[in-house]
């Protein structure tokens, strides 16, 4: 069996009287395709928020590699290697594509305190750039504004932003949301061809997409872990199917 | 090339020729005011760098104006008395002075903006802007109340700052003092914005949670603009000293933070070049009006308010016919 890459424990956050999270425990295991699924409000953000260090947990540990990061940072958890696209697209809108992408290299580099030299010309930069453009389909937008892609390739250009820095668990917080079918089709290929790659904790809403991506599944209802397992197990799970896949089909 | 290119070249032709015509025109008063632009746009330019880039709104900048003109006139007191720590004993030289005042200066306003940068960027948005206020009004009072150093009155120089090769008492080699202080800030910063530290910062500035997320510690970079931003606007006030041979409490007052927040957004936020047309602008109008009535403040709102409107995005971005770049 893999080794556990993060380790969820007992975790709780809760915003007034509301249990977004309530003693949540979850271990995604190095390598594979994780999916967190959960009817609305179940507290699925409020958990990604919490693994990527953008909000800080009441109680509970968050163990990644074998540390202890509950208390970090989210620049820290990042250098550290988790990587997370958000729900409602996160890029720099202002700044053009290859910006948007140097960026992201150099900010894992660290160490950007250089004041003279145009950016591009950081060393080995040049060369990773073209190589990301190429990787995510941008190369013909690089000098683009970002705001000016099609919701498609700002979509693509984030988890393309996530990526250029080999990290070890890429978190993906509802990446089919508001894409096309065609979108869906096109980012599910993209996921696919990176499993294996890399470990992948996958939020989404889209059933087909997350059983046929999905190595393991965990089910969220209140903020409460409920059942975790294969797809096959968790499709046959009877209080699965009473507190969600019910409701939905 | 393009008209960017152009509208640069044809306004450093301008600035460089313009002794020659103030003397052949009989109106040497209009190099002191020319000056006075430079010395502002500098201190905008400087300020666009905060607003532009980093979008953080300080309604402080006044402080490190202030800051830079009081170092200057504290040092220049001392030197008029004689009684100088050892330690700053080669500024004795009155010929070779500013070449230790200046440098102080900048990094007494620097020291300043590290300090109170340091505690404001722990808000952000409103906060920050009333933070940056705050910190801006206390120094303010603070030097009200510093009767050793002329308090509610403000401090004359004796002379300007000496420097090798430049006469800073001629007003023309004054005018070159400042159109290098200017040029060399604009240039600089030009390479700043697009340097990896500026990238980063635009980044942060743009879209904070993204930036923290890819691994950025968005505060140090903010931090280290902040003081920069600060250290110049200490330039600008060493020369502004430097320009009336006084300081006073004044210059750290808000209204010359609004000024500078008026002469960005009304030259063009985000553009470094804009500021400094915004300065020339406001400046202009200012002195223009004043010639005709003492209320010249009646007009110069609703010109402001006009400009704003048909010029959105500032003057500087319509002068070179390019939309909005960067905000």
């Amino acid at each position: 069996m893999a080794e556990a890459l993060l380790e969820v424990i007992g975790l709780n956050k809760s915003f007034g009287a509301l249990l977004a999270t309530n003693d949540l425990s979850l271990t995604v295991r190095q390598g594979e395709v994780h999916a967190l699924i959960g009817p609305n409000g179940a507290g699925k953000t409020t958990l990604v928020n919490q693994l990527s260090g953008d909000l800080a947990a009441d109680s509970g540990r968050i163990i990644f590699r074998g540390q202890d990061v509950t208390r970090l940072p989210a620049h820290r958890r990042a250098r550290l290697g988790i990587a997370r696209s958000f729900q409602i697209t996160h890029i720099f809108e202002n700044l053009t594509v290859a910006e948007n992408l140097g960026l992201a290299l150099l900010a894992g580099h660290g160490g950007n305190f250089h004041f003279f030299r145009h950016w591009r010309r950081a060393p080995r930069l040049e060369e990773q750039l073209t190589e990301a453009l190429t990787r995510f389909d941008l190369l013909q937008h690089r000098d683009q504004p970002a705001a000016s892609l099609s919701h498609g390739e700002k979509r693509q250009l984030e988890v393309g932003m996530a990526l250029v820095v080999d990290p070890q668990l890429l978190i993906l917080d509802e990446p089919m949301a508001g894409l096309g079918s065609g979108g869906t089709v096109e980012l599910t290929r993209i996921i696919r061809r990176l499993k294996g790659q890399l470990t992948i904790l996958l939020v989404e809403h889209d059933m087909d997409v997350v059983f046929s991506l999905a190595d393991r599944i965990t089910v969220l209802v209140y903020g409460h872990d409920i059942a975790t397992g294969t797809p096959a197990e968790i499709r046959g799970n009877a209080l699965v199917r009473q507190a969600y896949l019910g409701e939905e089909g | 090339m393009t008209r960017k290119q152009l509208f640069l070249l044809l306004a450093a032709i301008f600035l460089t020729l313009l002794p020659a015509a103030a003397h052949l025109s009989g109106n040497p008063y209009l190099l002191s005011l020319a000056s006075r632009i430079l010395i502002y746009g500098l201190a905008a330019a400087s300020l666009d760098l905060l607003l532009g880039y980093g979008a953080m709104i300080s309604l402080g900048h006044a402080a490190y104006v202030g800051i830079g003109a009081y170092a200057v006139g504290i040092l220049h007191l001392h030197l008029g008395a004689g009684d100088l720590p050892p330690a700053l004993a080669l500024l004795a030289d009155s010929t070779a002075s500013g070449l230790a005042i200046l440098p102080l200066a900048v990094l007494a306003a620097s020291l300043a903006a590290l300090v109170i940068g340091a505690l404001c960027l722990r808000t952000t948005g409103m906060h920050f802007i009333m933070i940056t206020l705050a910190f801006a009004q206390m120094l303010y009072y603070f030097f009200i109340s510093l009767e050793a150093y002329g308090g509610d009155d403000g401090l004359s120089l004796m002379s300007r700052s000496g420097l090798p090769l430049v006469n800073l008492d001629n007003d023309t080699h004054f005018y070159y003092f400042c159109l290098f202080c200017l040029v060399l800030f604009l240039y600089l910063a030009s390479r700043l914005v697009h340097s990896r530290f500026g990238l980063i910062l635009r980044g942060a500035g743009d879209n904070e949670r993204r930036a923290r997320g890819l691994g950025v510690n968005t505060g140090r970079y903010r931090l280290a603009l902040f003081t920069i931003a600060g250290g110049s606007a200490g330039l600008a006030g060493a020369l502004l000293a430097n320009h009336s041979e006084f300081v006073s409490p004044g210059l750290l007052n808000w209204t010359l933070s609004g000024e500078l927040m008026v002469m960005v957004l009304l030259g063009g936020i985000g553009t470094l070049f804009g500021p400094v047309v915004g300065a020339a602008v406001y400046l202009l109008l200012e002195e223009g009006l004043n010639m005709y009535t003492e209320h010249w403040m009646a007009y110069m709102g609703p010109l402001l308010v006009l400009a704003v409107l048909f010029a959105r995005n500032g003057l500087f971005p319509l002068l070179i016919s390019e939309r909005r770049r960067h905000g």
